[in-house]
């Protein structure tokens, strides 16, 4: 892409490029001012070189030396304007020092407003500015295809002030979603941020009623290109202030009215474009050259995005009406009974939204997850897609899952990269039937405190092995009161690895079955050094599989885990501990307590950032001193065992 | 979108300054950038890894929490699912969208309702029960498997250097 090509280019920074250019434009004027002292110049200059020279300016050449040295100032400064727009030179360095202003006029409206830019924004800037210009000069050169230097100039000037409205639009956009993530920031910035968005939108105006004056009498054509540069300013503009309006009024962030809002800007944009680019292609008129090559790219970018919205807004609608229809909001009493906070967003629920899963979220929050992964966040379970009324395709049903990927850093390095997911319950996989029994009697052998009953009227509703399983694991399921003590269960099941520490056998022990994963060939039996042994060996994709002794020993509501593969189940670790080892802390993972830490739990939390800082900067100090501390302390104390390497030779035992 | 985020970024935070787990220390370094967290964890007992300090950085993007942060350990590190430039493999990192091994399913993936805490807890249990399926450092992955001696030695060395000690 252009961007890379162009980035490495060295660009002189502005103090030097301003110092450059003043001193050029003093050379200019000097010169211009040595010309112009001269009465006769305007003769002496029209004899050279200009031979298109206006008859109003021989005219007041003639007048001129009967004033002679009583010119005053501003009659000098006409002259000497007027000579530097005939020199060609000087007529560069004029165009030099315009452009070097409104560089050091937008560094100071940067410094004002954004003060220093963060490494984010300026690469973006930077990536948008080499973008823009690449593609404002295939414009000028592919298609307007001007032939003279004024137009030229006239073009480039045009696009220069709309592309350093574009900038600072993106910058805008940039600095307004840094300053709505920012926890601690003053109500200047946002100042400062709205009046400059209200610059922009009156200088876009303004550009807008200059393409019309000036475009309209050039053609059609012409007014349409100058109109859609300001018009997509305008959208870009107008959308940072229409979040911001949506901000003040609070208005909830995937509310239809913040999501219609963006929609309708998100298209408008992309249609202007879209119009833009093709309007091109169509009046440059020539489908084989380089140029239309680069629109026809940008076009079928264009296209793709635009279908992606449409995708993704179909996608949203079909959700949002499918929710409403299916998962109906939860009950007052529901929700006043449901003491969590909604589990996506961390905040309390006022209303919400009941899952068939019987999880509650608010409505937005659903919403906005579901837009990625059509399942609930809690347990997982599969929503019945909106796509379920979709024929039903080969490839659909090897592929249950519609992925759509679209991958913006592919074509321009700014655009945004993401995915939407669609899951799909097949109806075929519904367990019916002598399916159902035979389903029922295995979930038996593995969870024999379940009554057969209950597992078949569950296996019924949830009409899937899995999700029944996730029921009893989670602990949905009623159980058979009688039956709570759990049978012993051959370790060698989940121990992949076996252990030498001897194996009592306590009909309630489930530990053994968790060797000392790291030190497998120790003869001393690790387990007893570290009560509730912190690595159960559960090898990769049997946990999920056999999750029987699992449940069998931790009847009790485990927190909500997905397992993963990598992972040891947090579940297994609580329900191991809470076995034999009546003194090992449980419910939570890791052995508390065993060893102590100077910031114990309940460290205040303070109320400004700074402090949190230095507290967090302490907590971490104090960790680590005490991890160096006890490190230190267990060589010093501790013969470390021969499979753990390294015998300290400088630590002798106490 | 971004506020949420920030919200529920805070809330965490709060959470893990006022009743952290046990040997896991996190949060935002510079709050002028709430969307980049510090974590230390601590190796966990009776495991090679064993009392070292380990530095992670935590990246979260802008949806967060709908979308996983991203966890790079900021340390040297020796691990079958740590990539050689210190990012971690887990699953519950990964967005339910892209599936770069192609095997996971996504009910072991990235949900809202997982939280920094349960990362860092799942990354104690990573480093010490490695999943040396999903390699992300093959060498590692190797070692761990047919020289559990050499591996021991590399971690404790690692160990001694996070907490800022010679190598013995």
């Amino acid at each position: 892409m252009p961007v890379t090509l162009v980035d490495r280019l060295p660009l002189p920074n502005l103090k030097v490029y301003t110092a450059g250019s003043v001193s050029l434009l003093s050379i200019a004027v000097y010169y211009a001012l040595s010309v112009t002292s001269d009465p006769n110049w305007r003769s002496n200059a029209t004899l050279g070189r200009q031979d298109a020279m206006e008859p109003a300016g021989e005219e007041r050449a003639l007048p001129a030396p009967a004033l002679g040295a009583s010119r005053n100032v501003s009659e000098q400064f006409v002259d000497v304007l007027t000579f530097m727009m005939q020199e060609p030179l000087c007529m560069w360095t004029l165009i030099n020092i315009a452009y070097c202003s409104l560089a050091v006029f937008g560094f100071g409206v940067q410094r004002l407003v954004f003060g220093q830019l963060r490494v984010a924004e300026a690469q973006r800037v930077k990536d948008k500015f080499w973008n823009y210009v690449f593609y404002k000069f295939i414009f000028v050169f592919g298609v307007i295809n001007v032939q003279y230097m004024d137009e030229v100039l006239l073009w480039c000037s045009w696009f220069t002030l709309v592309g350093f409205l574009h900038l600072l639009g993106q910058l805008c956009k940039d600095r307004y979603e840094y300053l709505s993530s920012s926890p601690n920031t003053g109500g200047w910035a946002h100042v400062r941020l709205a009046c400059l968005l209200g610059g922009i939108l009156a200088a876009a105006t303004a550009l807008l009623g200059a393409a019309a004056a000036w475009g309209l009498p050039a053609g059609r054509d012409t007014f349409a290109f100058m109109a859609a540069e300001c018009i997509l300013v305008l959208v870009a503009v107008l959308h940072v202030a229409a979040r911001y309006v949506l901000q003040l009024y609070e208005a909830d962030v995937a509310g239809p009215a913040a999501y219609y809002t963006h929609l309708v800007f998100d298209s408008v944009s992309l249609v202007v474009e879209l119009l833009h680019v093709l309007h091109m292609v169509v009046y440059s008129n020539m489908l084989v050259s380089m140029a239309s090559l680069v629109l026809l790219m940008q076009l079928r970018h264009l296209l793709h995005e635009l279908q992606a919205r449409v995708r993704r807004h179909r996608l949203y609608t079909e959700l949002a009406t499918h929710m409403s229809r299916n998962y109906p909001m939860a009950s007052k009493e529901e929700v006043e009974k449901n003491q969590d906070n909604c589990a996506i967003c961390w905040e309390p629920m006022k209303e919400a939204r009941k899952l068939p899963c019987s999880h509650l979220f608010h409505n937005s929050c659903l919403c906005q997850w579901v837009q990625q992964d059509a399942s609930c966040p809690t347990c997982r379970r599969a929503l019945a897609a909106a796509g379920a009324a979709r024929p039903h395709s080969d490839a659909a049903a090897r592929h249950p899952n519609h992925l759509f990927h679209f991958d913006g850093s592919r074509y321009v390095s700014w655009l945004p990269s993401f995915s939407v997911e669609v899951t799909r319950v097949r109806p075929e996989a519904a367990l019916a039937g002598a399916q159902l029994d035979a389903a029922a009697a295995q979930l038996q052998l593995m969870f024999p405190q379940y009554s057969r009953h209950a597992l078949a009227s569950d296996l019924a509703r949830t009409r899937s092995a899995d999700l029944t399983l996730d029921n009893i694991l989670e602990g949905r399921l009623p159980e058979r009161p009688d039956m709570i003590v759990p049978e012993p269960i051959n370790p060698s099941v989940i121990a992949p690895e076996p252990t030498p520490a001897p194996v009592p056998s306590s009909p309630a022990l489930v530990v053994p079955s968790t060797p000392a994963p790291v030190v497998p060939s120790s003869p001393v039996p690790v387990l007893s050094s570290s009560p509730a042994p912190v690595m159960p060996s559960s090898p990769a994709p049997e946990t999920s599989s056999s999750p029987a002794p699992i449940a069998a020993s931790s009847p009790a509501p485990v927190a909500a885990s997905s397992p993963a593969p990598v992972l040891v189940d947090v579940a297994t670790v609580t329900a191991t501990s809470a076995g034999p080892f009546a003194s090992a802390p449980s419910g939570s993972w890791s052995p508390r307590g065993l060893y102590e830490l100077d910031d114990s739990p309940g460290v205040r939390f303070s109320g400004t950032a700074e402090e949190r800082e230095q507290a967090l900067a302490r907590r971490k100090e104090a960790l680590l001193s005490a991890a160096r501390r006890r490190y230190l302390d267990r060589v010093a104390r501790v013969a470390p065992p021969p499979t753990h390497v390294s015998p300290a030779p400088q630590a002798p035992p106490h | 979108m971004a506020g949420s985020a920030l919200r529920r970024l805070m809330a965490e935070y709060k959470q893990l300054t006022i009743n952290p787990p046990e040997g896991i220390i996190a949060g935002p370094i510079n709050e002028e950038n709430f969307f980049e967290w510090e974590a230390l964890i601590t190796g966990p007992e009776g495991t090679c890894f064993e009392g070292g300090i380990f530095p992670a950085k935590l990246v979260f993007p802008p949806d967060y929490p709908l979308s996983p942060p991203k966890m790079q350990f900021i340390c040297e590190m020796f691990h079958p699912n740590i990539y050689s430039d210190g990012r971690v493999c887990i699953s519950i990192l990964h967005a339910p969208g892209d599936d770069p091994m192609g095997y996971e399913s996504s009910a072991e993936r990235w949900s809202p309702v997982q939280s920094v805490e349960k990362i860092l807890l799942s990354v104690v249990s990573m480093l010490a029960e490695p999943n040396d399926e999903s390699g992300a450092n093959v060498d590692a992955a190797k070692m761990w498997r047919e020289d559990r001696d050499q591996f021991n030695k590399i971690a404790e060395r690692l160990v001694r250097k996070t907490l800022g000690l010679p190598p013995p």
